[in-house]
């Protein structure tokens, strides 16, 4: 510690290389799970932390046939896509009216979506299941996208009005004096300016329900949801005898989607991340 | 493309006509948002309140109204004095956790001129995996025969302090905690960082130019100017930690026995496993108290502060 007050004017990288080391050895149990990846069982138990004798590429091949996670895969994604494009239009629509327009409702509709903030999962848990049961769409995928969506709201109208307060205003007036309806206003004019803030929200989302368990398992029911991370725990808990080999094949082919678009644009992923530090 | 138009004055078609069009496209802009909202989650939520009045088990019978026999029966149920008391132990390790060691630790990542990027990247890296690929990975290291951290501790001769990390009551406290630590110190860390960036260089300078050493200038410029962030994370981590619940599902589900238990668990256990949906709704409504009274808290905080400013 003192070392460092010697070395302050003239930057050395001491700091740099512990910082380095130990945030190798923070991931390192990510790269234990890829290295074991491509191990036999009796390898991983063995040695951990020995390199693969030969690549065992047939641990990827079970996840597919035998944890079946192909479908699942595309289920998540078409999720992903439904709720997204439900969140970005119906979101921003909401918060512009919100923000902009003197309604007298204005106020209390902000208070309104505000109190969803602060909502547990568990309030609202076993009403909503009983309440799909009764539309008679209980354990479907309609009744998660419907979930999902509506879950999502309070958060991306709150986001959205963040970002609408620093846009100016006279575009649209300029639009609303050439006789452009309001909902045109604000498709033509407004939603273009608020790219940045959609790019947030679609990164949010997206890594929100590939990644979520929890809700997908509780609203999907014990046997017909399939999405990704629903069906590795299933598998997980029917086999007997676990084998860590396939764990960390399901977890590594899991994850890759999710680190590679980390690794491509990590600014814009920190950025979408820390926005939700509001929830 | 507007500047000519406005210069004449806008037509006035009636006002009847005008606020008619005005209320269409409230409908038409909020109505969406409204209706999902109001449908699923308020409604819900209502609903739960209602339930937590009745002794409603579930799917089949039809609830009674039994007034607060569920809040009496909570004030004895030991279980919950359990979950209580273990959710409080977790959200304190992840208060002063989140609010102290990731503030350490923005603080050094800010000083690095080098691999800036790589470094932040690593710590912020498993906040973007699934809690069920922590757990997993966790329960790895964690595990009694396999597990990496016993292997490491036998092969370097400690093998006396292998334990059993997650059935052990003694440790299962530590296992979970470690596992939130791993996953969300990136997370909180990131808004330490972004804060940091706020202090102008000029304060830095003047420091040099006085010469004050790396903790003056920590404990003088850096830590009055991040006290905004250190109260955020630390309402953040509160809310995070009494919300605490996915992370006990797919780790130790309560166990072992019901020490691991917290609230959030509690619900779930018994709304969804035992059918006691009457009692459950109660103990919910119990811990949206609690996140209200956080809420208030940190309302008047921010209040307090813009007048200060």
């Amino acid at each position: 510690m003192s070392g460092r007050g010697r070395t302050r004017r003239q930057p050395w990288p001491v700091l740099e290389i512990a910082l380095l080391l130990a945030g190798l050895i923070f991931v390192a149990p990510c790269v234990l799970a890829l290295l074991n990846a491509f191990k036999t069982n009796t390898e991983i138990i063995m040695d951990p932390l020995a390199m693969p004798r030969s690549p065992r590429w047939d641990n990827f091949a079970f996840i597919f046939q035998g944890m079946k996670l192909a479908r699942p895969m595309v289920n998540s994604l078409l999720m992903c896509a439904a709720v997204i494009g439900s969140l970005v239009t119906i979101g921003p629509m909401a918060a512009w009216s919100i923000v902009r327009r003197r309604m007298a409702t204005g106020r209390l509709l902000r208070m309104f979506f505000l109190a969803g903030l602060i909502v547990p999962f568990q309030i609202v848990m076993v009403p909503l299941l009983k309440e799909f049961r009764l539309i008679g769409i209980e354990f479907t995928y309609l009744a998660l996208l419907l979930h999902y969506v509506s879950w999502g709201l309070p958060m991306c109208i709150f986001i959205y009005s963040a970002f609408l307060t620093a846009i100016p205003r006279e575009l649209e007036e300029a639009a609303a004096i050439d006789g452009c309806g309001q909902v045109m206003t604000f498709w033509r004019i407004v939603f273009p300016l608020l790219t940045p803030c959609t790019a947030t929200i679609v990164i949010f989302w997206g890594l929100w329900i590939w990644n979520d368990f929890m809700q997908a398992f509780i609203i999907m029911g014990p046997s017909k949801g399939q999405l990704v991370f629903v069906q590795l725990w299933r598998f997980l808990n029917d086999q007997y005898v676990r084998n860590w080999n396939h764990i960390f094949a399901g977890v590594v082919v899991l994850s890759a989607p999710v680190t590679a678009l980390y690794v491509l644009m990590q600014r814009r992923f920190v950025a979408g991340l820390a926005a939700g530090a509001v929830k | 493309m507007a500047i000519a138009a406005a210069k004449t004055p806008t037509p006035h078609p009636g006002r009847l006509r005008n606020s008619l069009r005005d209320a269409l496209a409230s409908v038409v802009l909020c109505g969406p948002a409204v209706a999902l909202y109001a449908g699923f989650v308020v409604l819900p939520a209502a609903l739960g309140f209602v339930y937590s009045l009745t002794d409603w088990t579930g799917w089949t019978t039809r609830p009674h109204f039994v007034g607060l026999a569920n809040f009496r029966e909570l004030l004895a149920d030991e279980r919950f004095a359990a979950a209580v008391r273990f959710t409080l132990f977790q959200t304190t390790m992840i208060v002063v956790f989140f609010t102290f060691g990731s503030l350490v630790l923005a603080v050094l990542l800010d000083r690095t001129r080098r691999m800036k990027g790589l470094i932040r990247g690593l710590f912020f890296y498993p906040y973007v995996l699934s809690i069920l690929v922590s757990a997993l990975l966790f329960k790895y290291l964690a595990n009694y025969n396999d597990g990496a951290v016993n292997l490491l501790l036998r092969r370097i001769g400690l093998g006396a302090w292998a334990q059993d990390w997650m059935m052990d009551p003694a440790w299962v406290g530590y296992f979970i905690f470690a596992m939130i630590a791993w996953n969300a110190l990136g997370f909180f860390t990131t808004l330490y960082l972004a804060n940091l960036q706020t202090i102008p260089v000029e304060l830095y300078e003047a420091a040099g130019i006085d010469g004050a050493g790396p903790f003056s200038v920590f404990a003088r410029i850096q830590l009055p100017m991040l006290m905004p962030t250190v109260m955020v994370n630390s309402v953040l981590a509160l809310i995070f930690g009494i919300n605490l619940f996915g992370q006990i599902v797919v780790t130790t589900e309560g166990g072992p026995g019901y020490r691991t238990m917290t609230v959030a668990y509690y619900i779930y256990w018994l709304g969804v496993k035992n059918n006691r949906q009457g009692y459950a709704s109660a103990v919910s409504f119990v811990m949206f108290v609690a996140l209200m009274l956080v809420a208030a808290a940190q309302v008047a905080m921010m209040r307090r502060r813009q007048v200060t400013l």
